[in-house]
């Protein structure tokens, strides 16, 4: 048993380093999360990645160092023990190293968070013309559109357009929905363009964001709102404009359906 | 230092154990409330009735007799669960059991484990009655309104939308859902034709004690079940026969109702005479709709006050609750139609056959072809209802579609 805890711990730590470098090459990707869709989430994950850096380098050191001292002191040998009522140089050194990494992510993240969430940093465009409003509610999200050609109001208007589960955007552009909530906490969460944010009862936040590659992403629930929370899942379909423009008219074609012209085809 | 080893190995142990206990009773169909009204030996005849011709949740019978695709065997197809014929029945049941079960419950009695904490109650399909659909106001919803309640879901209650799960999938549970409705009607059907030839508890207690020279029990029970009995394979066959066909009509389709004028243009002339109707104030067309949804349509009118009479009651009982009832004998409020959700659907058409056929299983009536015998009418009508939640002011109408989409493009 002599140098059994040395191995034991540098191993597991070991084996906990060397499970991540696996974990990044290609078979198993799904342990990182994945290329980013928007331009805001690339930066997202490159400061996700300097954090992941600083804290492998961290623990790596750390755990080298209790592994000497495992090394050193479970000999078995004996020997007789030293007192030491600790290094005031040492103290303050490892204070002010810590203290100015933790000072170097606050600072360096900072840009990032402001373009995130301040709003005046939001594309003017996106801002004046909000493309949906999104209301999550137990266990779905209900969404309007403005009608075409027309901006959406804070209040519904007689030609806006109602969806479910589906949120349509324009890809390649900066876009901005309203976010409510109808009863509970709710959090929409677009987990391919690392956009998380909550809904919350009585606000109308605003969430910006970019997918720059057309497709279908995942649109998930990230707070937990209920029994039914598993299960609200919707989508975000990021298309062309001229696209969603089509998709926007046929929309409005099956809302203000009078059933008349359903006739004639069956005739 | 031993201990110390053994115990995290015995933890785990026991977690891998317990997660392997603890397994859900098996499912069953439960039995309609109504069918334990009736005696012992007519209760047992409806139970073997539904077992023979429909199964249980592990073993489902097809009964080939309804419009049902239960989903011929494909021994060629690469996924071995379509090898047996029913195979649409039974992945119908797998989905309908992860989606649907724990509000509609396994037998489709709006049972379920979750539905006692909402309001409105998830629909019982026992019955057969489906309130949003495009047919006439007595027939079953064709299988385009269940796919469209799926697909939209029914704001303003829990009902979820399941757009995302894809034609084919809503296709396999909605026709579980028939099938589950038709079972429940048949053995709703079973149990007033056995209460109808007196098999009920009340009845026989009342005929032992009436017969002269005084009969036994046994005796009266064994004459009801031999008639009973020699009726009861034509009886079941003429009932289920009965139900396919109501099944088949709401999918033809003559049975959808299909206004023959276009939507009247929602100008102010229009959403006033609709308002007018809405109010009764046209002579000779007593809508009524402010005496249930009040006059600013906030669902408030004086019908929410009354006690109303529970149907089907001798000597007549009235509801403990205040207001309007459904079929269901639940309390239910006329909608508030200032609020601008429409559970079964915002299209100009969906409003049109609320009003022309009212909504099945509630108290709104259809006004189609009686009070209201133009489609103008309806169509006035309909424009007034989408102008409320605006004040009256403008009705819900498409944006001018054409001016827009080009702009649209070339500025961004
Ligand atoms: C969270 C609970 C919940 C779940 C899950 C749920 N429903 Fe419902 N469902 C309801 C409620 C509540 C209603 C009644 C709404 C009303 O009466 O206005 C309803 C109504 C219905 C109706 C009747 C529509 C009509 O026109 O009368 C059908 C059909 C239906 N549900 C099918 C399904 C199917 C199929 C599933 C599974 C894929 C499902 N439901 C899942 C709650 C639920
Ligand atoms: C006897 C009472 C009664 C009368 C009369 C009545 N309604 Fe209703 N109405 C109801 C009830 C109850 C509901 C709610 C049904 C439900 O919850 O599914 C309802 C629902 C509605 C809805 C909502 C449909 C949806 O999809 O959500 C509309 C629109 C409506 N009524 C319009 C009218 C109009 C227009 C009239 C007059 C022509 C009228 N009602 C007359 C009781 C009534
Ligand atoms: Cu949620």
């Amino acid at each position: 048993m002599n140098r059994f805890w040395c191995f034991f711990f540098t191993g597991a730590a070991a084996l906990a380093v060397l499970f991540c470098i696996v974990g990044s090459g290609p078979t198993y990707r799904w342990w990182f999360p994945g290329p980013s869709i928007s331009p805001l989430g690339a930066q997202i994950d490159d400061l996700f990645y300097l954090i992941l850096v600083i804290t492998t380098v961290t623990f790596i050191g750390v755990n080298a160092i209790l592994g000497y001292v495992l090394w050193k002191y479970g000999s078995g040998k004996p020997r007789r023990s030293d007192f030491s009522h600790g290094s005031h140089t040492l103290e303050v050194v490892s204070s002010i190293v810590t203290a100015g990494v933790l000072l170097f992510i606050a600072l360096y993240q900072m840009d990032v968070w402001y373009r995130y969430r301040v709003k005046s940093t939001f594309d003017r465009e996106a801002v004046a013309h909000p493309v949906a409003e999104v209301t999550a509610r137990q266990f779905e999200w209900r969404i309007r559109y403005p009608g075409p050609g027309k901006t959406l109001e804070d209040t519904p208007q007689p030609t806006d357009l109602y969806t479910v589960n589906d949120l349509h955007v324009p890809s390649g552009k900066p876009v901005l929905i309203k976010l409510r909530s109808e009863d509970v906490l709710h959090s929409f969460f677009l987990p391919h363009l690392r956009i998380k944010q909550d809904a919350v009862p009585g606000l109308v936040i605003p969430v910006w964001f970019q997918a720059d590659k057309t497709g279908i992403y995942d649109l998930v629930c990230a707070e937990l709102c209920g029994w039914g929370h598993y299960k609200m899942r919707g989508q975000l379909t990021a298309e062309r404009e001229d696209e969603r423009q089509s998709y926007l008219k046929e929309l409005s074609k099956t809302q203000f359906d009078d059933g008349v012209a359903e006739k004639e085809k069956s005739e | 230092m031993r201990v110390q080893f053994v115990l995290p190995y015995l933890m785990v142990g026991l977690a891998a154990l317990l997660s392997g206990c603890g397994q859900p009773p098996p499912a069953t169909f439960v039995l309609n409330k109504k069918t334990d009204e009736l005696i012992p030996e007519a209760r047992a005849t409806v139970v073997a009735a539904l077992n023979e011709n429909f199964g249980n949740p592990n073993q489902l019978v097809a009964w080939q007799k309804f419009p049902i695709n239960y989903g011929a065997a494909q021994p060629e197809s690469a996924s071995t669960n379509r090898h047996e014929a029913g195979w649409r029945l039974k992945e119908g049941r797998n989905l309908y059991m992860r989606h649907c079960m724990h509000c509609h419950g396994v037998s489709g009695d709006g049972n379920g484990p979750t539905a006692k904490f909402l309001n409105p109650r998830p629909r019982d399909y026992r019955q057969g009655v489906f309130k949003f659909k495009s047919t006439l106001a007595p027939l079953k919803p064709a299988t385009a309104d269940l796919t469209r309640v799926l697909k939209e879901g029914i704001p303003g209650t829990y009902m979820p939308s399941f757009v995302l799960l894809g034609d084919e999938t809503l296709g396999l549970i909605i026709d579980y859902v028939r099938w589950l409705s038709i079972r429940g009607e048949v053995e709703i059907q079973l149990y007033n034709e056995f209460a109808a030839a007196g098999a009920l508890e009340k009845d026989v207690k009342r005929a032992v004690a009436e017969s002269e020279p005084k009969a036994k029990r046994s005796q009266v029970v064994a004459d009801l079940m031999k008639t009973i009995d020699e009726e009861l394979a034509e009886t079941i066959e003429s009932r289920a026969a009965d139900i396919a066909e109501a099944w088949v009509t709401a999918d033809l389709p003559e049975s959808v109702i299909t206004p023959t004028d276009k939507r009247v243009r929602p100008t102010p002339a229009s959403i006033e005479r609709g308002r007018k109707l809405y109010l009764s104030q046209i002579e000779g067309k007593k809508t009524q709709c402010a005496d249930c949804h009040g006059p600013a349509g906030r669902g408030d009118g004086p019908n929410t006050e009354q006690f109303w009479p529970i149907p089907g009651t001798t000597p007549e009982r009235k509801y403990e609750i205040v207001g309007l009832h459904d079929e269901w004998q639940l309390p239910q409020k006329p909608r508030d139609l200032t609020r601008g959700t429409y559970r079964g659907g915002r299209r100009p058409v969906d409003i049109y056959r609320r009003i022309y056929a009212g909504i099945r299983g509630t108290q709104m009536p259809g006004f189609g072809g009686t009070v209201l015998k133009t489609d103008e009418e309806i169509w006035d009508l309909v424009n007034y209802v989408l102008s409320i939640p605006f004040d009256g002011k403008e009705s819900a109408s498409p944006g001018d579609v054409q001016a827009d989409s080009k702009e649209e493009v070339a500025s961004h």
